[in-house]
C-alpha cells in the first residue's frame, strides 16, 4: 500500500484546531504526520508555509507542549520537522526533549545541504529518535546511495526547490532517477500538485507528502476542508 | 588514428554525426556535494515564484528537473548545424613551437560560431522554447555584446522580437558589437537606463555611472516583467551551462578520434558557462584519468581570491533567487575593464562547489598580463581571441612553460570561448593603455 504523509504547522491555526485536524487526518486515512516546528528563518518553504510560521509565533505557543499533546492524540507515526540551522547549538537537548516526548522520528532538510560535511555526527546525535532524511534532485547520486537506507521511516525527496510553488517539473523524470538509488521507503513530496500524485508513484515512489495543499484547505475551510481533500488524496494513492 | 583525421575545420562528414551530441549533460547528480537549493529571502514576496513570470517554462523546467542527460530537441540541433556545429579542435602548433614546451596544446575553438563565441549555444534553445510557448519577445542583458548578439542573432532565427540592456562601459567601448545585434534585428539600450524603476534609480544617484551586469539583469528583467514578455539569462544558471555542455561533450569526441587524453583542462570564467560547458563532462563523466581543471578569471574582478561563498543575488535589485555561490557581492561595480564578460559578481553554483571542494583550480590575470597571451596567440596561431578568452591563453602559456621546466608532456586543452575581431578597437586602447607604463 502507498503511503500518504501529511505536514502540519505545530498549532495552526489555532492549538485547538490543530488537535481536530490531526485526528482528521488520522481517520481520514494518513499513515504518516510531519509536524513542523516554526523556524526563524524557513529557507526551503514557500509562502504558505511560511505564513503559517508567521500566524503561530504572533500567537506565541509552547512548541513542547503542542507535541505532547499531538502524541497523546494519535497513534500513526509523528515526524518533527525542523531546520538543524535553528538548533546546532543545543542539538542534544532538542533531541532529549523530543525523544521525551515519544516523537517517531526528526526530519532536517538542511541537514545534507549545510552541513553535508558533519550529518553522520548529528545522525549519531540522534539515534535515540532515528532521522528521516530529506534529499533532493540537486543532490549527487552517490550521496542519495549512501544515505537512502539509513533513513529512519522513509525517505523524503523533495522535488521543488521549495514548498507550495508550482515550479514546473518533471515528477517522472526526477523520480526515476533516484528510484533504483534508493534501498527505503521512498516518498516524494514539495509543491505536490493533485496532477503530480499518479506520475509520482507510477514511476516507483513508494507514497507522497502533502503540506501546502493542506495549509490551503485549512484556511479555505478547517477541518471539514481537509478530511474532504486527504480522503481524495487516499483515493487517488490507492487506485494508481 | 591521429594520422587519418587531425582535427580541422573539414572534419569528413562521418564524423560530423559522431561528433554532434544528442544530449546535454548536466553535471549536478555528479557532483561532490549537494547544489545548495535556490532560496526565498527571508522578507518580501517570493522570487522563486517570480520566476516563473521570467523565464521560459521550459528553462525553468530544465533548471529544476536534474537529470544527467536530457535530449537536445531536433530543431535545436538542427540550428546547431546551421550555426556551425561542431566547432572545430585545432592544435596550436605554432604556440608549442614558439613557447618550445614539451607540450601538446589544443583548443577548441567557439569563436567559429556567427557571432563569435559560444553564447549562441544557450541563445538558441532558450529563445526556440520562448517562442514554442507563444512569447513574441525576449530580453536580456549584455556586456562585452557577446551575449547580447548571440541573443539577437537567435531571436532572427525565431522570428522574435528582443531588447538588449548593454552595459553603459561597454555600450560606450564597443559600437561594433551593438551594430552587430541592431544588424540582426535587436534593440539595443545602454544601461543603467531609464526604461526601468532600478534604472532610474541608479542614474538618478550617479548620472555616470558605467553600469554593471548585475543593474542590466536586473533591467532586463524588470522590462520583462512589465510587459509580459521573458527574459533569457546568459550565464550562471545550471540550466545554461547544461545547454553549453555541447562544448565538452564534442570536444570529447573529437580528442577520442585522434587517441588523445587531457591532462589539464582550461577555460575562462565570468559568470561560469564556456568553463562548465567545456569541462563539465570531463569532470563528470571521465573518471579513469586524473585530469587537472583550471578556471582563469580577471584579477579586476577577484571573485576566487576575495569574494566569498555565501548566498547572495544574482542580480542587482535582488529580482532572482539567493543562490549560494562564490560572489563579490551584488553591488559590486566592477572597474572598466575591456573583458567586458568577465565583469560579474557572481559565479555559478556548481562551479562555486568545484573550487570550494578543490576539484577545479583558479587563476586571477591582469588586464596587462591578458593583453600579452593575446598578442602572442595572434602572432603564432593567428586568432585574435576576445579578451575574455585571452586570460584561457595566459592561464595555457603559463602551465605550458611550467610543463618545460619540468619536461612534462602534457596535453593541454583549453576552450577558446571567443574571437576578438571586434574587440580589436580595444586592444588598441589596451595597448596605449599599457604599454606607456
Ligand atoms: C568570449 C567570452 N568568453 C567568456 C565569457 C564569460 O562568460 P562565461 O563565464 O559565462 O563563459 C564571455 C561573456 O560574455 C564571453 O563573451
Amino acid at each position: 500500500m502507498k503511503l500518504l504523509t501529511a505536514y502540519f504547522t505545530l498549532g495552526y491555526p489555532s492549538p485547538s484546531m490543530f488537535t481536530k485536524l490531526l485526528k482528521a487526518a488520522e481517520d481520514s486515512g494518513v499513515d504518516i504526520v510531519e509536524l513542523g516546528i516554526p523556524p526563524r528563518f524557513a529557507k526551503y518553504d514557500g509562502p504558505l508555509i511560511r505564513r503559517s510560521y508567521e500566524h503561530v509565533n504572533r500567537l506565541g505557543m509552547d512548541h513542547w507542549q503542542l507535541l505532547k499533546e499531538a502524541r497523546r492524540s494519535i497513534s500513526i507515526p509523528i515526524v518533527v520537522l525542523t531546520y538543524l540551522e535553528e538548533w546546532v547549538k543545543n542539538f542534544t537537548s532538542f533531541v532529549d526533549k523530543v525523544h521525551e516526548i515519544g516523537v517517531d522520528s526528526i526530519l532536517l532538510p538542511d541537514l545534507l545541504i549545510d552541513y553535508v560535511d558533519v550529518f553522520e555526527e548529528y545522525f549519531e546525535n540522534a539515534k535515540r529518535v532515528g532521522l528521516t532524511l530529506f534529499t533532493s534532485p540537486s543532490m549527487p547520486d552517490k550521496l542519495i546511495m549512501r544515505v537512502s537506507s539509513l533513513s529512519k521511516l522513509f525517505l523524503y525527496y523533495g522535488i521543488r526547490p521549495t514548498t507550495g510553488v508550482p515550479i514546473p517539473v518533471d515528477p517522472t523524470t526526477l523520480v526515476r532517477r533516484i528510484r533504483s538509488l534508493v534501498k527505503n521507503k521512498l516518498i516524494v513530496g514539495f509543491g505536490l500538485s493533485l496532477n503530480d500524485i499518479a506520475d509520482v508513484l507510477k514511476a516507483g515512489a513508494d507514497g507522497i507528502a502533502v503540506g501546502s495543499v493542506l495549509i490551503q484547505a485549512i484556511n479555505d475551510g478547517g477541518v471539514e476542508s481537509v478530511t474532504k481533500l486527504l480522503k481524495e488524496l487516499r483515493g487517488v494513492i490507492d487506485g494508481v | 588514428m591521429r594520422d587519418k583525421y587531425e582535427p580541422m575545420v573539414n572534419t569528413l562528414n562521418k564524423y560530423l554525426d559522431e561528433i554532434l551530441p544528442n544530449y546535454w549533460y548536466n553535471i549536478v547528480p555528479d557532483l561532490p556535494k549537494p547544489l545548495p537549493p535556490p532560496i526565498d529571502p527571508p522578507e518580501n514576496s517570493s522570487r522563486i515564484e517570480l520566476l516563473q513570470q521570467i523565464l521560459p517554462k521550459e528553462i525553468l523546467k530544465q533548471q529544476f528537473t536534474i537529470d544527467r542527460f536530457v535530449k537536445i530537441p531536433d530543431e535545436v540541433k538542427e540550428k546547431y548545424g546551421v550555426l556551425g556545429r561542431p566547432t572545430p579542435l585545432y592544435r596550436a602548433k605554432a604556440l608549442e613551437r614558439f613557447l618550445d614546451t614539451p607540450a601538446t596544446i589544443y583548443f577548441k575553438f567557439e569563436g567559429a560560431l556567427p557571432t563569435g563565441s559560444h553564447k549562441v549555444n544557450t541563445a538558441v534553445p532558450q529563445v526556440f522554447y520562448a517562442h514554442t510557448e507563444g512569447v513574441d519577445h525576449v530580453t536580456t542583458e549584455t556586456g562585452a555584446g557577446q551575449w547580447g548578439a548571440a541573443v539577437a542573432l537567435a531571436a532572427a532565427l525565431y522570428g522574435v522580437k528582443a531588447t538588449v540592456f548593454m552595459v553603459k562601459a561597454s555600450y560606450d567601448q564597443k559600437p561594433g558589437r551593438r551594430a552587430l545585434m541592431e544588424f540582426y534585428g535587436a534593440e539595443v539600450v545602454a544601461s543603467p537606463s531609464k526604461l526601468t524603476k532600478i534604472g532610474v534609480e541608479i542614474v538618478e544617484r550617479n548620472p555616470r555611472h558605467p553600469g554593471s551586469l548585475g543593474i542590466a539583469i536586473s533591467e532586463a528583467i524588470e522590462y520583462a516583467l512589465e510587459n509580459g514578455y521573458r527574459y533569457v539569462m546568459g550565464s550562471v544558471l545550471d540550466v545554461v551551462l547544461m545547454h553549453q555542455s555541447v562544448i565538452g561533450l564534442e570536444t570529447m569526441k573529437q580528442l577520442e578520434l585522434i587517441g588523445e587524453e587531457p591532462d589539464v583542462l582550461v577555460a575562462c570564467v565570468g559568470g561560469g558557462s564556456n568553463f562548465g560547458g567545456f569541462v563539465y563532462p570531463f569532470i563528470g563523466l571521465k573518471s579513469s584519468k586524473k585530469m587537472e581543471f583550471v578556471a582563469a578569471a580577471s584579477a579586476e574582478v577577484p571573485k576566487f581570491s576575495k569574494g566569498w561563498y555565501k548566498y547572495d543575488y544574482p542580480d542587482t535589485a535582488g529580482l532572482l533567487p539567493l543562490l549560494k555561490m562564490i560572489t563579490l557581492g551584488k553591488d559590486f561595480v566592477p572597474p572598466p575593464i575591456y573583458s567586458g564578460g568577465l565583469r560579474y559578481h557572481g559565479l555559478a553554483p556548481s562551479l562555486s562547489i568545484l573550487i570550494a571542494e578543490g576539484i577545479v583550480k583558479w587563476v586571477e590575470y591582469k588586464e596587462s598580463d591578458i593583453l600579452e597571451a593575446a598578442r602572442i596567440f595572434a602572432k603564432t596561431q593567428g586568432i585574435v581571441p576576445a579578451p575574455e578568452s585571452a586570460h584561457a591563453i595566459k592561464a595555457v602559456i603559463d602551465i605550458a612553460l611550467q610543463a618545460k621546466k619540468n619536461s612534462e608532456k602534457k596535453v593541454i586543452v583549453f576552450n577558446l570561448s571567443g574571437h576578438g575581431l571586434l574587440d580589436i578597437e580595444n586592444y588598441r586602447s589596451m595597448m596605449l593603455r599599457y604599454q606607456k607604463q
